[in-house]
């Protein structure tokens, strides 16, 4: 086995004992992406010098004595979303293809205070406005478990650069399934926190009352140790929540035993593929298996989620992304007749055209006469929808749904058909519109090979619990490893 | 369905949208405001969440980026200015 297709658990163990060195993993992580990355393309931007020096550092600090923490040494990719201070950060858009962030986000600081290795920037759909991968400035990413599939999205690079071993753990970014989403599609474990758990300082923003920033891993272990670095209140968040964070990396209980674990009607009706139900079922009767009681229940309002979801994201797009004119940052257009007439040239060049519709969508909902009957709307079928989850978590532990209504779709597919595209979001849609904790695991494959993924739900913080299921599930059936990548 | 003042909205939301652009946005948001009109008619007031409710830090000067870092991302600038078009002939 090689050293690129260990977990990042385990990889932590070996640095520990001191079996190999974090310069040689990154090493091989980078051999790796040397010999994938031309068919995979999950990177923005590489910094294999500078990950080097990092990883040197690491083994310089540990030779001489110093107690690190478990991720020191481990090599990890970052969306392209999340600043990076000195280290170009384009959210994959001709807008910021030049932009070199003046500072860190709050989780990059604590990224590189764990002594983590950063290999560089990864791909995503532009301005994280897309479930494909494809709406990307710089092109697509490829699914690593068949090339001629989309990753999923908006985090496709974070998703395939995991499932291709180009990296032990990533970061993406999560607004309506954009970690859940191609984490399923990749056959890799990812985590949306909690709305507030992780800090999102930094985190260049699409919807903020929806974004949340979460780790992707090749194990739940992964993605648990993961998670301990990066959440925590933040004062430069003004939605972090202020509590205190018990590590759960080594304290999950990967036991369902007497948990009650509920199956909403409405995730497993029409519209979701009929291999996807049974793997997601079959799922469920393992995790009953092994000692959980499994209840049907209704979340009746579902189907709303989606729309809701696009008039609150894209009435939030269009607010924060009135910022980028030209002026202070990104990209100018070269020929203009006055101010005006710079900001809208820049704008309609620096844009691609999921980036302008979902501003023009924005923009169109909040306007004069219209607010009432679309944002209000949405905000207040917001409101039940949580209020149906809260009810719903006073019968059980957790919820389990299938994390998309199909296997990733080919590439091209669905990229001319907004509404088709919109739909690989209906699983996830409704966690972020609840602000609640939710993981996609693999669950077996469809005919065609490529994985199906499982969704938990939890409550509010409760990432704890969800990933002691996702543990129990995984330590009967196995994780996904490495894909071949041909 | 709904008539779209495709120019209007591009205007507010400061983007150049061509004819032909013009009538393929409304096309595609009108199958976008259609999916979105099915949700359902709630009474109610909209709630704030007292259990996470926002909280702001005290508002003290203290050190931040440094100028040169700022404007180096800057399309245009000059004497430790962004520079822009002449506003007020």
């Amino acid at each position: 086995m090689e050293l690129f297709e260990l977990t990042a658990s385990a990889l932590s163990e070996k640095l520990r004992r001191g079996e190999c060195s974090s310069v040689e993993a990154t090493q091989s992580v980078l051999s790796r992406i040397q010999a994938t990355e031309d068919k995979v393309h999950a990177y923005v931007t590489l910094d294999g010098e500078k990950a080097l020096a990092a990883a040197e550092e690491t083994d310089r600090l540990r030779a001489a004595g110093e107690s690190l923490p478990p991720l020191a040494g481990v090599p990890i990719g970052i969306k392209d979303n999340i600043c990076t201070k000195g280290l170009r950060t384009t959210c994959s858009s001709k807008m910021l293809h030049n932009f070199v962030p003046p500072y860190n986000a709050t989780v990059m600081e604590k990224i590189y205070a764990n002594h983590m290795v950063v290999l560089g920037k990864l791909n995503m759909d532009e301005f994280a406005m897309g479930s494909s991968c494809e709406t990307s400035y710089f092109g697509p990413t490829k699914n690593p478990q068949n090339l001629d599939y989309i990753p999923g999205g908006s985090s496709g690079g974070s998703a395939a650069a995991v499932a291709a071993g180009e990296a032990y753990v990533t970061l993406g970014s999560d607004t309506g399934g954009s970690i859940r989403q191609p984490s399923g599609c990749c056959g890799v474990v990812g985590l949306k926190p909690t709305y507030g758990a992780v800090s999102r300082y930094g985190l260049i923003a699409f919807a903020s009352s929806l974004d949340q920033i979460g780790p992707l891993g090749r194990s739940v272990d992964d993605v648990a140790m993961l998670y301990d670095v990066i959440c925590g209140h933040d004062e430069r968040d003004a939605t972090s929540a202020r509590r205190e964070y018990a590590p759960v990396y080594g304290n999950l209980d990967a036991s369902v035993q007497g948990m009650t674990i509920g199956l909403p009607k409405e995730y497993f009706g029409e519209g979701i593929e009929e291999e996807v139900k049974t793997a997601v079922l079959a799922a469920a009767e393992e995790l009953r298996r092994q000692g959980a009681v499994l209840k049907e229940i209704s979340l009746p309002s579902t189907d709303y989620a989606l729309p809701a979801y696009y008039i609150i994201s894209s009435a939030e797009a269009s607010s924060n992304l009135a910022r980028y004119d030209g002026i202070k940052y990104g990209y100018r257009a070269a020929e203009f007749d006055n101010l005006i007439d710079l900001y809208e040239t820049t704008r309609s060049e620096g844009f691609g055209r999921e980036v302008k519709r979902r501003i023009m969508l924005g923009t169109f909902v909040l306007s004069s006469g219209y607010y009432d009957a679309y944002y209000k709307k949405a905000k207040l079928t917001q409101q039940r929808i949580a209020a149906e989850f809260d009810a719903a978590f006073a019968d059980c532990d957790v919820i389990l749904t299938p994390a998309a209504p199909s296997t990733a779709f080919r590439l091209g597919e669905r990229i001319g058909d907004p509404l088709k595209m919109y739909a690989a979001d209906l699983c996830t849609v409704p966690v972020n519109i609840a602000g609640l904790p939710a993981m996609v695991q693999p669950c077996g494959r469809a005919k065609n090979g490529l994985p199906i993924g499982l969704q938990l739900i939890g409550a509010k913080f409760s990432e704890k619990t969800l990933l002691g299921v996702g543990k129990a599930y995984e330590t009967a059936t196995g994780a996904f490893g490495v894909a071949a990548v041909k | 369905m709904k008539d779209f003042d495709i120019q209007h909205i591009a205007k507010l939301a400061r983007l150049k949208v061509s004819q032909e652009e013009a009538a393929q946005f409304e096309q595609e948001m009108s199958g976008i405001v259609e999916m979105v009109e099915h949700l359902p008619a709630i009474d109610g007031a909209l709630e704030v969440s007292v259990d996470n409710a926002m909280q702001l830090r005290e508002d003290e000067v203290r050190p931040s980026m440094e100028r040169e870092a700022i404007l180096a991302n800057a399309p245009s600038q000059e004497a430790g200015c962004f520079l822009v078009p002449k506003i007020v002939e």
